[in-house]
């Protein structure tokens, strides 16, 4: 496979693997740094890559476990992942930060247990079918439909809580 | 869109019982349409799923060079390292002399008759060994006579 080939085969699912390493990582510079690794093993691995019918899935599966191994290492080693996220100059993220409402229920999702929060950002954010997402975390549609329906209730909870705080 | 379709379609949302229509459903409703009253304090929840949907990698990736220039230059290491030992070898054979049947024969002949002229000169040399008694015979004979 060729170099050009493979970029246009991968560029579309690009944010979304960038994406889903944010909400499990919540640095940028670990989100990309995880992106960035998962393309260099799709590219190693390129000759598998046409066998695979769903390059996209096959992708979201290795970003997915590369981020748990590295949450995982990070915990070892005792070291926090430091994110300096707040100092953008992005246009798009001062306007998600100005509205406070918006980046509290981002704090709320970064509190969320890791598998509730891969499984609410691949349903609610990448608006997957339940059938893929079991696919892509190797789990069950009902195991996959308990652990959002949790995500979501505890997203509800905590934003109705700061809410009526707010209001009160 | 009434308030009371949008509440159940909520409801069946938290128990994780939608599909993705009735979800874009209420991201829709959420994020365009006026929100009656008690369904306000949802609308952060659709505003940051959408805000998160809008997130963008900003840095470009870049890929190593193709894998075959790599197997290209390994292939290279492997050549250059045969040739070495190939020279290696080669100068170890080629240093050794190397004689014709004729040569090899007249070698062997040398040294029957090498090995030969060495005994008939030890023989030779005990012979001498023996003579020393006959001067000490002449010593004592010239000492008694004297």
């Amino acid at each position: 496979m060729e170099k050009t080939e493979f970029i246009a085969l991968v560029i579309p699912f690009k944010d979304k693997l960038y994406r889903l390493a944010k909400r499990i990582l919540i640095s940028k510079d670990e989100a990309e740094d995880a992106v960035q690794e998962v393309f260099m093993k799709l590219w190693n691995g390129k000759q598998n890559i046409e066998n695979y019918n769903n390059p996209e899935a096959f992708a979201i599966t290795m970003t997915k476990n590369y981020c748990l191994d590295r949450l995982k290492s990070k915990q070892a080693s005792n070291l926090k992942i430091v994110h300096s996220n707040y100092q953008t100059s992005e246009n798009i993220e001062k306007k998600i930060e100005a509205n406070d409402g918006v980046e509290m229920v981002f704090k709320i999702m970064e509190t969320l247990p890791e598998q509730q929060r891969i499984v609410l950002q691949l349903r609610d954010v990448e608006q997957f079918e339940f059938s893929e997402i079991a696919k892509m975390l190797d789990s069950n549609e009902t195991a996959i439909r308990v652990a959002l329906s949790r995500a979501r209730k505890t997203v509800r909870d905590a934003m109705i809580k700061n809410y009526n705080y707010g209001i009160g | 869109m009434e308030s009371a379709k949008i509440k159940q379609i909520l409801e069946a949302y938290f128990e994780g019982g939608t599909t993705l229509a009735e979800e874009k459903l209420l991201e829709n409703y959420f994020n365009n349409e006026k929100i009656s009253g008690d369904l306000l304090q949802y609308q952060p929840l659709f505003a940051g799923l959408k805000a998160a949907k809008a997130e963008q990698s900003t840095r470009a990736f870049n890929l190593p060079e193709t894998s075959k220039q790599k197997t290209i230059k390994t292939w290279w290491y492997g050549v250059a390292a045969m040739l070495v030992v190939a020279f290696g070898v080669g100068t170890f054979f080629f240093s050794q002399p190397q004689y014709s049947q004729e040569e090899k024969e007249a070698l062997a002949a040398f040294e029957k008759s090498k090995q030969a002229m060495l005994l008939l000169s030890e023989n030779l040399n005990k012979g001498t060994q023996q003579l020393t008694h006959v001067s000490q015979f002449e010593k004592t004979k010239d000492r008694i006579f004297e």
